[in-house]
């Protein structure tokens, strides 16, 4: 046997990131969420080939935003990280990770960076081949791509959050981003502000020429907000997993 | 032996305690898991011995700062395993759970073990730590294909890993055969005997007295009894036992059993009695000859107190 040490938090980092990402590659996650990003791909292809070419980048700013931002990303970065540390409490396997001479916060950021590295290409994948095949333009799918980027970012640490902090965490984030972000804040511009939806929403259609969106956020703004919310909810996961019970 | 929460278990009087559990209560909401327990914990084999629900895995936890104590204080090692990132790597735990990361291999669990404890080279910690619970460490299957025992032995493997100066091990035979809980015993009273600090809680009785002579015992979270297990076996023998003979003259042996004074009280029942006697093996002796002497057939002989819980019942009544 060797002698232990404390942990540098480069280490720490890595070792929870795969850890987190070994644990989340199950094969019935993996089809049933590609199947959803297959989704994606069907209906840019069926808007590519019904729409006139005049209303194709609306048509594809509106399907992709509806679909892409609405559906696809939060419930797939939902279903992965959620699970990253939610899974390891609920089966008390967070122990494992947890008495270690490390640092908290690697714990919290390597379970996010491994949401996103498994919920990313799920993702923006077929969100890009999707968005191409509306045939509204590069510009579209570029910033489908840059939007997905940051959904994808803000919904992962976000929910790693929630899985965390709360039982039933699946079932608390699709309320969420059915009922609050599908239906409140889209209701109002007041609630939009915390809906990560309406961030992202912004930088699709302030970065293309398409106009049916109303939003009133600038493109900076779509991208800062969101990305401070995600590193606010990391540090709020780093602080929690040094106070609550472990079992 | 002592009946009370205060003397410490070393075996070693000189030797300076690993742990220090002072005046330690745990409640969940309105739930009382550990009620003002205290005692300190020195180099060596402890057995903490306790029922089912009697605190011992929250009090495990809060050994290992897995919760913080509602009240009271816990230092292992001289810190506070709560809030001391370096402690955290002196401590092998065993958790009583049997869930594992399921897709990993023994090996990869272990050596992740060794690696986020800061273990130098994971490997090879983790082939020794392997070899010492005698699994394969080039076994391929993952950790779901395991039985209950190999579940146990992957455990253990990943608490030594790192060489932890305090064992903490959580019902760590259960599910374990014969010969592997008696090899299991002989690895956990090595290490003791190297000097670490090994702290093993069962529910069973003769697990506890194959482990070690020192012994805590817990009961409704209380700390019922610590001290010398060969006291705790002479107190057991010294307190009232209760027996159920039936035969076919009840009245007739319940005199002849006064007389003989091996009984203390005695409820006679349609077709038998229920003796309380202090001495038990004078009981067994004597209830035989007694129950020729007055022409009484006896039909069975049987203790009804002679497990764990009427120990520990009678220990924590006691105080």
């Amino acid at each position: 046997m060797g002698a232990a040490a404390a942990v540098a938090a480069p280490a720490a980092l890595r070792l929870s990131f795969r850890t987190v990402f070994r644990l989340l590659l199950t094969r019935g996650r993996l089809i049933a969420l590609g199947l959803l990003g297959l989704v994606a791909v069907i209906v840019g292809w069926a808007v590519g080939i019904s729409v006139e070419p005049a209303d194709q980048l609306d048509a594809g700013a509106d399907v992709m935003a509806g679909l892409g931002l609405a559906v696809l990303i939060p419930v797939v970065t939902l279903v992965f990280a959620s699970a990253s540390l939610g899974d390891l409490r609920d089966d008390s396997t967070l122990v494992y990770l947890w008495l270690r001479p490390m640092d908290r916060w690697p714990l919290a950021v390597g379970a996010f960076a491994a949401s996103f590295a498994v919920a990313a290409p799920l993702t923006l994948v077929p969100l890009a081949i999707g968005t191409a095949l509306t045939g509204a333009g590069a510009a579209l799918v570029g910033a489908s791509i840059l939007a997905g980027l940051v959904a994808v970012a803000a919904y992962s640490a976000v929910f790693v959050l929630l899985g965390l902090v709360l039982r039933r965490a699946l079932m608390w984030g699709l309320a969420y981003v059915l009922i609050w972000e599908g239906f409140v804040a889209a209701a109002g511009a007041g609630a939009a502000r915390v809906a990560i939806r309406a961030y992202t929403r912004s930088i699709v259609y302030g970065l293309t020429e398409a106009t049916t969106d109303t939003t009133t956020m600038s493109v900076p703004t779509a991208i800062i907000v969101p990305l401070l919310v995600a590193a606010g909810a990391l540090a709020l996961a780093s602080w929690w997993l040094g106070r609550t019970d472990i079992d | 032996m002592t009946a009370t929460a205060t003397p410490p278990p070393d075996s070693t009087p000189t030797a300076a305690p690993r742990i220090v559990v002072d005046d330690v209560s745990k409640w969940f909401r309105d739930v009382v898991a550990v009620s003002e327990v205290s005692f300190t914990v020195g180099p060596g084999v402890t057995a903490l011995l306790g029922p089912n629900g009697a605190g011992k895995s929250t009090l495990f936890r809060v050994l290992c700062g897995l919760v913080p104590p509602s009240r009271g204080t816990v230092r292992v090692l001289g810190g506070d395993p709560r809030r001391d990132r370096e402690l955290r790597g002196r401590i092998g735990l065993v958790p009583q759970q049997d869930a594992l990361f399921e897709s990993f291999t023994a090996a990869d669990f272990v050596r992740l073990a060794g690696a986020t404890h800061g273990v130098a080279d994971p490997d090879g910690a983790a082939r020794a730590a392997l070899g010492l619970v005698e699994l394969d460490p080039d076994d391929h299957r993952p950790c779901s294909a395991y039985s209950k025992g190999m579940r146990q032995r992957v455990k253990v493997a990943a608490a030594l890993v790192h060489d932890p100066e305090v064992v903490i091990l959580d019902e760590p035979l259960t599910g374990l055969d014969p010969l592997q809980r008696r090899r299991m015993i002989t690895l956990f009273q090595r290490l003791g005997s190297e000097g670490r600090c090994v702290l093993v809680s069962s529910h069973v009785l003769d697990e506890v007295a194959r482990l070690g002579s020192r012994i805590l015992v817990i009961a409704q979270g209380r700390l019922a009894a610590s001290g010398d297990f060969r006291a705790l076996r002479e107190l057991m023998d010294d307190r009232p036992h209760r027996i159920q003979v039936r035969t076919d003259h009840p009245d007739r042996l319940a005199v002849g059993l006064i007389e003989a004074g091996v009984a203390v009280g005695i409820h006679i029942e349609e077709d038998g009695l229920v003796v309380d006697t202090r001495d038990a093996d004078a009981f067994g002796r004597r209830i035989a000859p007694v129950a020729r002497d007055h022409d009484a057939r006896l039909r069975e002989v049987t203790p009804l107190d002679d497990d764990l819980e009427s120990v520990f019942r009678y220990l924590v009544e006691r105080r």
